[in-house]
């Protein structure tokens, strides 16, 4: 019995209930198997007993899939808990390097022609024209200085935000997350000169094409600039 | 040391084969000594537009696998003195039995001897493509005015930018129907240039006797009063080093004189 206090003493385990739902924070420094008995004991307790959804922060301890399963598991005992997200306030190098290159901007120079594929994992911008055929995929947006002819695919990560601008949007296919528009005729948004124009996703997941002056409006996120005056 | 040209296309049937005949013999002409490969192991054509079909006795299989001296293979075109020789295809094999190194062994070998090395290449983009251009020095890449000739255009000069060791592909605009660019209804040359935007070499107007002196085995570039044989002249002498300016390919308004005339004709 005195064993099982000195273990509730350490303290491991800390929940704090945040406006939706509950928060367990993790402590980062002790060994795994003791934070797995602690959060066993804690999450039995019988005091939790109504519906609530959990959150579990590992503060700085770094745990793989399968411990993050294996520790959403234990809070599952208590069929009172949902785990709805595990977070934590550290980045493998790996994700940390994929984190900037998606952030970054990368540019080609050049014409993109029939057969060819330029990929970047942030945002890409073209100077040069993509022809029929061509394609370009970016994980974030796409920015063609010269006619885009070809075939363009923004957010191919899932970023619903991305956008794709062109000195002249005359494209066969414009794709944005996973939405597609084959810009047929029978699309009424095609302008007869599509010149300075930019395509995004409306919240109902249609593709829509407009002036690319519009876009301050339509995506201010979109603009990294600090500064100036 | 000369120089080696392959003419490509992507496309077949726009007159990668016409092109390589009038284009040599305009070389000729001019008196350059030229030799013609004929890269189109299976289907040549090269030999009979020139109309020395009958005169073949080895061909690139047999120099490549070393049944007979390249010399011994090369046919000479008796119209030009020594100076044009076709190196013919082979009919009874395939494209497969050539490969990259070997293509490029034979056309530095011929390099040495002549002014002009001119390749001819067979349609598509496999291994008939990539044996054609593995010796050359420069492309050309002949279209028409249609778009699915420029799209695959676009494609082979995609293709020839990747290669390192060939200089940026120029453009040469076959069958051109002034008539049909006038009214809209077919590409027209600027269009087409702005479209691939690599230099323009030269164009060529359609004319039937281009197709009648080709069933005959005489290419039409020896009649200097053709309109597409002035085409073919003019790009002979732009690779040689002059400025040649592009050759309108609008007649001349009819004059005043003519106008009057026609009314009382009615």
């Amino acid at each position: 019995m005195k064993a099982q206090v000195t273990h509730f003493l350490k303290n491991l385990v800390t929940i704090k209930g945040k406006n939706k739902g509950l928060v367990l924070y993790l402590d980062d420094q002790c060994a795994y198997t003791d934070l797995l008995a602690e959060l066993k004991a804690k999450v039995s307790d019988p005091a939790l007993d109504s519906d609530t959804e959990v959150t579990v922060h590992l503060n700085n301890r770094y745990c793989t899939d399968s411990q993050i399963q294996e520790l959403s598991e234990v809070v599952g005992t208590n069929p009172h808990l949902k785990v709805v997200a595990t977070t934590s306030d550290i980045l493998t190098v790996e994700k940390s390097d994929q984190l900037i290159r998606e952030s970054q901007s990368e540019t080609y120079v050049g014409i993109v022609r029939s057969g060819q594929v330029i990929k970047a994992e942030g945002d890409l911008v073209v100077i040069g024209d993509v022809n029929p055929n061509g394609r370009v995929e970016a994980g974030g947006s796409v920015y063609v200085l010269g006619r885009l002819k070809g075939a363009a695919h923004a957010g191919t990560k899932g970023n619903r935000d991305a956008v794709i601008a062109a000195s002249w949007l005359e494209a066969t296919q414009l794709k944005i997350d996973n939405e597609l528009e084959t810009m047929t005729d029978e699309l009424s948004s095609l302008s007869e000169q599509p010149e300075m124009e930019c395509a995004y996703l409306h919240t109902n997941g249609t593709i829509i094409i407009d002036r690319l002056q519009e876009l301050r409006f339509i995506r201010p996120q979109i603009s990294t600039f600090k500064g100036g005056s | 040391m000369g120089e080696a040209i392959v003419i490509t296309s992507g496309k077949g049937g726009v007159g990668k084969t016409t092109t390589t005949a009038n284009l040599g013999t305009a070389l000729a002409l001019q008196g350059k000594k030229v030799c013609l490969i004929d890269t189109d192991i299976g289907l040549r054509n090269l030999d009979v537009i020139l109309g020395l079909e009958n005169r073949i006795i080895y061909d690139l299989i047999d120099v490549l696998e070393g049944r007979c001296k390249v010399h011994q293979a090369l046919v000479k075109d008796k119209r030009f003195e020594d100076m044009l020789y076709l190196l013919p295809a082979a009919q009874t094999a395939d494209k497969n039995d050539v490969n990259p190194e070997q293509m490029k062994e034979l056309v530095t070998e011929l390099k040495k001897d002549y002014d002009f090395v001119i390749i001819d290449c067979p349609a598509g983009i496999e291994q008939g493509y990539k044996n054609a251009v593995a010796g050359a020095d420069h492309a050309i890449v002949v279209t028409t005015p249609e778009i699915s000739a420029v799209r695959d255009a676009d494609r082979i000069i995609g293709l020839l930018e990747l290669e390192e060791n060939i200089d940026a592909p120029r453009l040469i605009i076959n069958r051109i129907r002034p008539h049909l660019m006038k009214a809209g209804e077919a590409l027209d040359i600027n269009e087409i240039t702005t479209h691939l935007s690599i230099d323009l070499l030269g164009i060529i107007a359609d004319d039937e006797r281009v197709i009648s002196s080709s069933n005959k085995g005489e290419p039409i570039v020896m009649d200097p009063s053709n309109t597409a044989a002035l085409g073919y002249r003019n790009i002979a002498r732009r690779l040689l080093g002059e400025s040649v300016p592009l050759m309108s390919m609008e007649k001349a308004p009819p004059s005043l004189f003519t106008k009057i005339k026609a009314v009382f004709t009615k």
